[in-house]
């Protein structure tokens, strides 16, 4: 079997290729949308830290708005229609214990996901979101599968 | 005046103010898709940077640490016949290992100058931090009969040492150009002194060394851009006059600030003070990296 390119998306960055990958990433309170178009069997993922630019300072895909806007253009430049695409949305735990509310980034960053798909009309066909645990997750381009697993406490603790 | 215009007149002079209004209209719209094209230029510039650099960390970066790995390796191997290979291949570990530590600091440079750098807070042992910058500083010591007395005082009642909230990969570059500048300013055989300790949650780490020294008129520059302060002593510099500007931008970031005590000719002494941070935690440490995905994996 041909061995898959592999990619480690960084926190703030967002991925998107004509050929198959196989991109891995981890999240905290970080979400990523994976957008998947299985007509073209193309796929891009990205991992954003923050829901909102608040335009002052680079329009970074750091930001929610921004990375979903600049992931959807992505892939209607790799030949996608905005119709054909669907969502896998994951993140956006509570790592750190909080009760102050505007800590509460995981909440933030997946309203504002579950906001700009829905004006988008891109339908989400799968989501692990919230939780108290961080994850790992490894998107397959070209069949749009994401593989999950769950990062348990102790080894966040033991660094 | 106006009194006295004609209704035929007033209609001329509305007419004619009316295409006005048009031609300004049609010209306020030229300019807006004109302003479109050059923003979505400098969209593309900003795609094309980002990925440049995301890129190129990695496609330089990963050989390097493949090239140090490897040359180490071969580096513990102890056959007699072997030493020409191992001085050969010191070499090429401490080229590289060189390359890497300056590359480092010109991606993080472009960095800060792009505005896209952030903290990265993680749990950190700063004790296990320290010890891999100095090992990873071993050749270059050993190069110039150097050696490094080590102190922690930390309050090792709580082990604060071990468990201290700041971003490890940020403060291992500011250790390393502060250990690095203080191998290069250093005579052969000289010792560098590290100290650290935390105090009320504020991180504080000495590095001296008792090379060249800098003059109090140079003290005031040595932490802006390029400058790098001409010594006389060229075959000890190397660098890119990088090292300190990017401490200071990245310990300003993290609330920190950074000292120096020196004189000509009596060596130099940098403290770092960083206060542990109240961020949020994001990101976990290489164990999460190192995780493989099997059958137990959900899939979506």
């Amino acid at each position: 079997m041909e061995e898959l390119k592999q990619h480690y998306l960084y926190p703030a960055a967002l991925f998107a290729d004509k050929e198959p990958h196989v991109v891995n990433t981890i999240l905290g309170s970080c979400v990523a949308v994976c957008l998947y178009d299985p007509k073209t069997k193309r796929g891009g993922i990205n991992h954003y830290m923050l829901p909102l630019w608040n335009g002052q300072g680079l329009a970074s895909p750091k930001y929610g708005n921004i990375a979903i806007e600049r992931l959807i253009e992505r892939m209607i430049a790799l030949g996608s229609s905005k119709a054909d695409l669907q969502a896998k949305v994951f993140g956006g735990g509570e790592v750190i214990e909080t009760n102050i509310a505007n800590f509460q980034i995981g909440d933030r960053n997946i309203k504002i996901a579950l906001e700009l798909l829905g004006e988008h009309k891109i339908p989400i066909v799968a989501k692990s979101l919230g939780g108290k645990l961080g994850r790992k997750i490894e998107f397959l381009t070209h069949t749009g599968e994401v593989r999950q697993k769950y990062i348990q406490k102790q080894l966040i603790q033991s660094k | 005046m106006s009194e006295h215009l004609t209704d035929d007149e007033l209609i001329q002079e509305l007419k004619r103010r009316f295409e006005q209004n048009k031609k300004s209209l049609k010209e306020l719209k030229e300019l807006n898709n004109e302003l479109k094209v050059v923003n979505k230029k400098l969209e593309e510039s900003e795609a094309l940077k980002t990925h440049f650099i995301s890129n190129i960390t990695n496609e330089i970066i990963n050989p390097f640490t493949s090239i140090i790995g490897l040359s180490k390796a071969i580096l513990s191997v102890d056959k007699e016949n072997w030493k020409k290979v191992i001085s050969m291949v010191a070499l090429i570990h401490s080229e590289a290992f060189n390359l890497d530590f300056q590359l480092r600091n010109i991606f993080v440079a472009a960095k800060i100058e792009a505005g896209d750098i952030y903290p990265e807070i993680l749990r950190v042992d700063v004790q296990n931090l320290l010890e891999s910058v100095i090992e990873s500083f071993k050749f270059e010591l050993r190069k110039k009969k150097m050696n490094i007395q080590f102190n922690l005082n930390g309050d090792s009642g709580n082990n604060q040492l071990a468990t201290f909230k700041t971003d490890p990969e940020k403060l291992k570059l500011i250790i390393a150009n502060l250990l690095s500048n203080a191998i290069n300013f250093s005579f052969e055989g000289g010792v560098i002194e590290i100290d650290a300790r935390i105090k009320d949650s504020v991180l504080s780490i000495k590095v001296r060394d008792h090379g060249i020294g800098i003059s109090k008129e140079n003290q005031k520059i040595i932490f802006d851009r390029f400058k790098r302060v001409d010594s006389g002593i060229n075959s000890l510099n190397r660098g890119h006059g990088l090292g300190l500007s990017i401490n200071k931008a990245i310990i300003d970031m993290l609330n920190g600030y950074i000292d120096i005590e020196s004189e000509l000719g009596k060596g130099a002494c940098f403290t770092i003070n960083i206060p542990e941070s109240e961020e949020p935690i994001e990101g976990f440490a290489t164990d999460a990296n190192e995780m493989f995905f099997d059958s137990d994996s959900e899939v979506f």
